[in-house]
């Protein structure tokens, strides 16, 4: 009997279409469970280690307690100690050069190889192009700095060197990764060929959005395609020009951890290391969890800093923004 | 969606000048560039595994094996740690996408009812974490208190709730027609069946291209493995793959100090035709564990380009 009264209520509901709404409101808390999976793994995955920050504060030892309840409080010691160090002007001087050339030199890339393939005739040939271009971008870090390693290694299996003694045989023969110089162009070398087809996308699909109305307007009055490309295409490429410099500016003080810790070998790594390695090797290696933490902290909040400082300039100069 | 913009630009039924034709001649060429200078890497390591390594050590190999060879690859395959890390990283590459999707969809589901009480703030509450997140240190801080150093979820759980994915299938959700969900209510489904039987099936384009984006990244993933990993037994391909690109790499390094033993070495697996030279063992493992996904990923182009434009258009 008990089943049959509330069964009734509920026909009359599905009956009346004034109260569709209300019975998408029914067991509504349903849907918030469905979010809790995403919610907890959130709090800890992307909020914790955000408040675990506070062992920067502290002299944290694994051994006290969860979380570092009972490592002793030292304030601001570890900072003035990364301060005081002379590896720090070195270590931002770097990570500040290294971020800021490859932003410059890889930044442009996947723009222009996306016009030069709009440019392409062949539909069958942009196509093949296009997909080829794809290809290094499912490859791992790792698999780079070992394809890199191999082709600019002096051994016969120096794919580079190989093509310098075809073009002069009397070339000597250098070992290009045993020099801490030689490490940013590489850097700069292998971001461009591992991701610039891969950027590519979001502009092609940028560009097949532009109206060919305009193209043809533009023909009619007499442009070239040059001055199509300077009035139509790149115009209607900035929208996706700044959301992606936004993306690429926020890491602008962070260089690619992946990246770096491979590319680099034991001749040069105390040459080359950045912020990020750095922190790696302290905390995680040396254990000195506090220290790095400090460290690592100190480039998060200029990192952040200069995030917000971007959107703000890019929202206010062309409209677009992330946040 | 077809990523060409062939279609955009009218035929041009102007006869091309000559400053036209050789851009388009320079283009092609730099094109025709591009496309080898991407792809022959490959050739190339796929070359030299199939060389034996003394042979290779003697001059340069261009286009095709000069002593071909099968006993590089006999000679990596037999390492067991290749076997275990295989079996580990097929599982994380099943497991993790899986997940993943789940916990993307189940939230995206729920954030497309514009209705919900604490929409916005839920929102919001996912999209902190992109700008301000742990460092190295505090991530793994989380990890050992949560006791996921050496374990396999970690391989799974940190990852498993993407934001961007998550707006992207709600972008998706919410083209779907009212309607339909609204007449599956009216015959008595709850949210529950709603989703599992009605979200979940119209939403496979969109969940194939992330299930795929999700199996690369799982796939190329050794980050988590050198950070919070040091079981061998729950090693990853790539980690291995790292593991043995340095450890040849010091071999080379003590090689480029001291000729003399370099040569002896290089005479010796010269003499004993059986022993591959580190160098080819590096690429023959690099064939092993880059190539898998080289040869999948043709098949499933439409559907991450699709995906990225999905993602593009709410971008």
């Amino acid at each position: 009997m008990a089943l049959l009264k509330s069964a009734v209520p509920n026909q009359n509901i599905s009956v009346n279409p004034k109260r569709k709404k209300s019975l998408q409101k029914q067991n509504i808390w349903v849907l918030y469970v469905f979010l809790i999976p995403a919610v907890v793994l959130t709090l800890i995955f992307a909020y914790l280690p955000m408040f675990s920050n506070y062992i920067a504060f502290l002299d944290y030892d694994f051994n006290k307690g969860w979380f570092g309840f009972g490592s002793e409080f030292v304030g601001f010691d570890n900072f003035a100690k990364f301060l005081n160090d002379d590896k720090f002007y070195e270590l931002m001087g770097r990570t500040l050069l290294y971020s800021v050339t490859m932003m410059v030199t890889t930044f442009p890339a996947p723009l222009i190889l996306a016009l030069l393939l709009n440019e392409l005739r062949g539909r069958l040939f942009k196509k093949f192009v296009q997909t080829t271009s794809y290809i290094p971008h499912f490859v791992s870090w790792v698999t780079v700095a070992g394809l890199f390693y191999m082709f600019l290694t002096v051994d016969a299996t120096g794919i580079v060197n190989n093509l310098r003694q075809l073009i002069d045989p009397s070339a000597e023969r250098i070992s290009f990764m045993q020099d801490a110089s030689n490490f940013l162009p590489v850097l700069v070398i292998s971001e461009v060929w591992k991701e610039t087809g891969w950027g590519t996308i979001l502009y092609l699909a940028a560009l097949s959005g532009i109206d060919p109305q305009q193209y043809e307007a533009a023909q009619v009055d007499g442009a070239n395609r040059f001055q199509r490309l300077l009035y139509i295409t790149l115009p209607g490429l900035i929208p996706t020009m700044c959301i992606l410099l936004i993306f690429q500016l926020s890491g602008l003080f962070a260089t690619n951890f992946d990246q770096v810790f491979n590319m680099q070998n034991k001749m040069i790594r105390l040459d080359t290391d950045t912020i990020g390695v750095y922190t790696y090797y302290q905390g995680l290696v040396s254990g000195q969890y506090s220290y790095s933490a400090a460290v690592g902290l100190f480039q998060g909040v200029i990192s952040f800093i200069l995030i917000m400082l971007t959107n703000y300039t890019t929202k206010r100069l062309s409209n677009v923004g992330i946040i | 969606m077809k990523v060409s913009a062939s279609n955009v630009l009218p035929k041009n039924k102007i006869k091309r000048t000559k400053g036209e034709r050789a851009f388009d001649f320079v283009n092609v060429s730099i094109m025709v560039f591009w496309a080898i200078v991407s792809v022959y890497p490959f050739w190339y390591i796929l070359v030299m595994s199939f060389n034996t390594g003394a042979d290779a050590a003697t001059g340069p190999i261009w286009f095709f094996p000069r002593e071909f060879t099968l006993e590089n690859y006999a000679y990596v395959l037999q390492y067991d740690r290749l076997h275990s890390a295989f079996i580990v990283t097929v599982l994380r590459c099943l497991i993790g996408p899986a997940i993943s999707v789940i916990v993307c969809m189940l939230a995206a589901f729920t954030l497309s009812k514009r209705f919900l009480p604490g929409r916005k703030t839920l929102l919001f509450f996912f999209m902190i974490p992109m700008f301000i997140g742990g460092t190295i240190i505090s991530n793994y801080v989380v990890m050992a208190n949560f006791g996921l150093l050496n374990n396999f979820l970690v391989y799974i759980l940190p990852g498993a709730f993407g934001f961007f994915t998550m707006i992207i299938m709600r972008t998706h959700i919410e083209q779907l027609p009212d309607e339909l969900q609204e007449s599956a209510m009216m015959d008595g489904a709850g949210y529950v069946r709603i989703f599992f039987q009605m979200i979940l099936p119209l939403s496979m384009p969109v969940i194939a291209a992330f299930a795929f984006f999700a199996v690369v990244g799982n796939w190329l993933d050794y980050y988590t493995n050198l950070l919070y990993v040091t079981d061998r037994n729950l090693s990853t391909l790539q980690f291995v793959l790292y593991e043995i690109i340095n450890r040849a790499e010091a071999t080379q390094l003590i090689d480029f100090t001291s000729t003399s033993s370099a040569s002896q070495r290089r005479l010796m697996s010269m003499q004993n035709n059986t022993v591959p030279t580190p160098e080819v063992i590096k690429m023959t493992v690099m064939v092993v564990v880059t190539f898998p996904l080289l040869f999948v990923y043709p098949f499933f182009q439409k559907y991450f380009v699709k995906g990225m434009l999905t993602g593009a258009v709410k971008a």
